[in-house]
Order: structure tokens, then sequence, then C-alpha cells
């Protein structure tokens, strides 16, 4: 469990980055072992269709390969693949004669359903009732607020990072971000004492 | 782990890693459950953070090592292709720009073989000289005049003298003549009266040849796309020389007398004097109307004067009929030009008598005779 979530290893993505660039090989598999899984989870967000996104970020990682004379050396390397497969992804779109109308990477929708781990929660009916609320907030949120949100505290992208993968400057990211935040707690600060209340009540 | 005493806001919380595995995971290595009991404002905070965090769980369909390996190893096999692809479009591009390169180096080689064979096939016969050449070489302000017509068509120039060029014929000359010597350029067929200035001879230049004259009638017959020139003298004495464009040919001066012809052949540049014109089917077949004419009057009425000069030059001629009804003239026109015939016309008709040319119209204005 602890590996996925913080990948212990000795080398740093960026150290790989460039051996990658210089032509090593076990490198470059390092770095897609590390990163495929979360790029298909996010990839999946994006599109429904699951065996063209796994499609997609193989592309992206064959690209890297094959066109790696061409990569640039300072990136974050992260928010480099995330990038990549959101515009893989959206180029999908565009190719695709039904999703002519949304051709742009801005159109592209974060379909994500953000969820409740219920296991969590069993020694608590009263946080669950407040989870469950809370998370039908979260997903009545614009999609492009949830994809910030996501990016920023499941893929730890930077605030940065985020406005350059959205194609917005860093103020509109940040804002993004904060308003999703500040209209949860706002519902959340009004209706939680009635929650409470007809928690309480219940009880 | 001494920041998180600094958190005030649920996303400092949030994107702490640590946090995150606590609540998440259940795994506490930073004592979190008990730095989060130290406050009760730090408590309400971290169970806000807490319950978002657990409310923005993502599913994680997790792939397994194996799935990742299958995809990484589709990766290589992709790799491979995608270079594949790349040489080969490479040498794809090569092979194009070799190919480009080969074909513009053929078209290259021909066109400088076409100019090559063009330039020595004509420096070989160097001896042919165009109207256009002519031309180009005396380009001091010539006026051309093309008969494009199907009729012969008069041209006077400012010396007096007329020329009548037959259809597909054109003749360049200057507005006045300058100098002692008057030039015109010949290109096909063109009767040409020259009015009599000895000082100033008179030049048909005609493709190879120059024609010299001071005064007399002749025909000049050169037309470019022919393969000879023919010159055919009706009144006076005509010199003929090749052109001094022309190097190779002989420079000797051929004299004709009337009733002289000569023929040029421009790939021998050899002169062939014909002395019996009415012997040459050629020359005797293409005589023209004013040739044939005869411009002998004796006691003649003008009217029949007008017509003849009418039917030689193809003009129109327009006199008061009436006034000039019993005109009757003897005179000789032979050896005379347009203008000169008209002149010495009106000036034998009576003082009162002018006339005007526009063209090929001419206009007659006379009270009558004498």
């Amino acid at each position: 469990m602890k590996t996925r979530i913080l990948p212990v290893s000795a080398v740093d993505d960026n150290t790989l980055w460039n051996n990658l660039i210089i032509g090593d090989e076990k490198s470059f598999s390092l770095l897609f072992e590390r990163y495929y899984s979360d790029l298909v989870n996010y990839g999946n967000s994006l599109s429904p269709y699951a065996e063209k996104v796994q499609d997609c970020i193989q592309d992206v990682f064959t690209d890297i390969w094959v066109y790696r004379n061409s990569l640039q050396e300072s990136v974050v390397v992260k928010s480099y693949l995330f990038s990549s497969v959101r515009k893989r992804i959206a180029r999908l779109y565009e190719r695709d004669h039904i999703f002519r109308k949304t051709a742009t990477t801005d159109a592209i929708a974060f379909l994500l359903e953000f969820s409740v781990e219920n296991e969590l929660l069993d020694d608590d009916y009263a946080a669950k009732e407040k989870v469950i609320y809370l998370n039908k907030l979260l997903n009545e949120l614009p999609a492009r607020q949830k994809e910030a949100l996501y990016l920023r505290y499941h893929q730890g992208l930077s605030v940065e990072q985020i406005a350059e993968m959205l194609d917005v400057n860093y103020q509109s990211a940040s804002n993004l971000l904060h308003r999703g935040l500040l209209t949860l707690r706002k519902e959340w600060k009004g209706s939680f004492s009635l929650i409470m209340l007809l928690f309480s009540g219940t009880l | 782990m001494q920041k998180r005493n600094k958190y005030t806001e649920i996303e400092d919380f949030l994107s702490d890693e640590s946090f995150k595995s606590w609540v998440l995971f259940k795994i506490d290595e930073d004592g979190w459950e008990e730095w989060t009991l130290e406050s009760l404002q730090r408590a309400k905070l971290v169970e806000d953070a807490r319950l978002l965090l657990l409310a923005m769980k993502v599913p994680e369909n997790n792939l397994s090592s194996s799935d990742i390996h299958r995809a990484l190893h589709n990766t290589w096999i992709k790799v491979r292709d995608k270079e594949n692809q790349k040489t080969l479009q490479n040498l794809k591009v090569k092979f194009l720009r070799r190919q480009f390169l080969s074909g513009a180096a053929a078209a290259l080689f021909f066109a400088f073989m076409a100019v090559w064979f063009y330039n020595s096939y004509f420096k070989n016969e160097s001896t042919v000289v165009t109207y256009n050449e002519l031309i180009y070489e005396n380009n001091e302000g010539l006026v051309e005049q093309t008969n494009n017509s199907d009729k012969p068509q008069i041209i006077t120039l400012s010396d007096g003298s007329s020329v009548l060029l037959q259809p597909n014929s054109k003749l360049s000359y200057p507005k006045i003549f300058t100098g002692n010597e008057r030039k015109v350029y010949l290109s096909g067929e063109g009767f040409f009266e020259i009015s009599k200035n000895p000082q100033k001879p008179f030049f048909v230049y005609a493709n190879e040849i120059v024609t010299k004259v001071v005064g007399t009638s002749f025909r000049v017959k050169a037309y470019s796309d022919q393969p000879d020139v023919e010159i055919l003298v009706r009144t006076g004495k005509v010199k003929v020389k090749s052109n001094d464009l022309v190097s190779r040919s002989d420079k000797e001066e051929i004299v004709l007398l009337p009733n002289q012809a000569l023929r040029f052949l421009r790939s021998d540049l050899k002169f062939n004097k014909i002395t019996n014109i009415t012997q040459d089917a050629a020359l005797a077949q293409s005589i023209g109307n004013i040739e044939q004419l005869s411009f002998e009057f004796n006691d003649i009425p003008v009217s029949q004067i007008f017509e003849t000069i009418e039917q030689a030059y193809l003009v129109n001629i327009d006199y008061p009929k009436n006034k000039l009804t019993d005109c009757h003239l003897t005179t000789s026109l032979s050896d005379q030009p347009l203008t000169e015939k008209l002149k010495i016309v009106c000036k034998s008709i009576g003082n009162n008598t002018s006339f005007e040319m526009n063209g090929n119209q001419i206009i007659i204005t006379s009270d009558g005779c004498n």
C-alpha cells in the first residue's frame, strides 16, 4: 500500500528523465512503471474508453522515446506526463468525428466522480453522513474545478503546473481550486448544523 | 513536521502527503492523532480536512504489475514500429530529394543542350538575318506599320516616297528622315516608289540584303519565313548588296535595271540575278496590280487617271466629279511615288487644285481645270 502512494525509489524523476534523453532504456522503463497507473486513472477520468486511454498513454511514452533528442531537460516529469496525456486524449476527441464539436482541450470534460470509501467510515456514522454529503457537493462542482482539485490533491501537482496543464494563468488555476473549496465550505457550514440536528434527532 | 503547526486552511492539510496517508490509509507515522488533540481549534480544522479528503476519494482501478509490464512491452513495440517508420520516411524523403535533384540536374542539362544547340545551329547559319534583328540594331525611334488586312496598304513616308505594303508584312521607318540616308526596314513584301533625291540615298533593309536606290520604283519581297528574298525593279536603277550583319556573303553590289530582278537564296547567301522577269514563272505570277498598270497617260480624262491610281494603290480618291468631267491630261507618272503622282496630277489640272491624304483616303479639292 505504502509504496503505491509514496513510491520509494532511489532515483528521482529528473535523473531518470535525463538518462532517458541520452538513451537509457532502463530509465525509460522505470518512469513508465512509476507513472503508468496514475496516468491511466487520470486518463480514465477524461475519457470513458479505457482501451483508448491506455493506447494514448502508451503513445505518449512512445513519442517520448522516439523523439527523446528534442526533449527539454528541465521539466517536472509528472506534470509533463499528465499534460501530454491530457493533450493526447483531447486530440483523440478531435480525430473522432462524433466528438468534433468538442474539439479543444478546454472542452474535454473531467468525468471523474469522487467517491466515498466506506470501510473507513464504519466506525463513525455521523462522519459518514457528512462525507457522503460533501461527496455530493464535490461531484456537483464544475468539471474544471473538479479536475483542478484532483490534480492538486490527488496527484500533488503545484498550482503552476495545473495552470499550465489547463492552459490558464496562475491566478485562474488558483481560483479554480479556491472557488471549489469555497463553495463547498459555504454549503457545508450552512447545512452541517442541520445535518447534525437531524442526525442527533434520529439518534 | 513543524510546518503543520502553521496550517490554517483545509488546503494545507489536503496537500500534505503525510496527512493524506494517515487519513486514507491509517498510516500515522508522524503522530497526527496526538497532534490533532493538542488544540480544539486544530481538531475542528483537521476533522474538516479529513472529511473532505474522505469525500474526495477517487476510484482507483489499480493495475497489476503484470498489466503495467504488458503495457510497457506494448510501448516498446510501438517505439520500434515508429522508429522503423521514421527511418523509412527519412529514406523516402532522401530518395525523393535525390530524385528531385537528379531531375533538376537533367532538366538543367537539357536546357543547356537546347541553348547550345540553338546557338550553334543559328551560328552556323548566322547568315539568316530577320526583321527583328534589323530593328533591334537600329531602334532609333522607328514607326512600325503592320498590314494585317487582306489588301495591300499604302504608306507614305516623310520624303514623299510611297510603299504599297502587302498583307502580312510590316515596315519600320523613321517618322522623319534625318541625316544623309533614308533607311527603312521591311519584313514581307512591299512595292516601293521612291522620291528622287540623289543626296539622300534610300535603303531598304530586308532580311539579309540591302537595296540602295536614289529614286525609282521596285518591289522587295522578303518574308522572314521564306527561303529567298526577291527584288524586282520597275523603273530606275537599284543597287543590292548583302547586309553588313551577314559577314560571310560576298560583298559585291549588284546593279539592277528596270524589269530585272534578283533572287537571294538565304541558305547559300547567293545572289541570283534574273534578267528577264517574264521567263521566271514565280516572279511573273506574283506581279501585282501596280506593276502591271501603265501610268503613261495620253489625253486621258482625269477620272480615269484617278481610277488607275485607286486600283494601283488601293486607295479611295474623292474628287469633285462635275467640276473635273471635261479635264484631260497627258502625263507620265510611271516613275513617281503616290504623292508625287498626285502632285503632278493636281498641278496639271490647275493652280487651285490640291490634295489631302489620310490613310488610304485621298481628297482632291478643285475648282475645275484650266
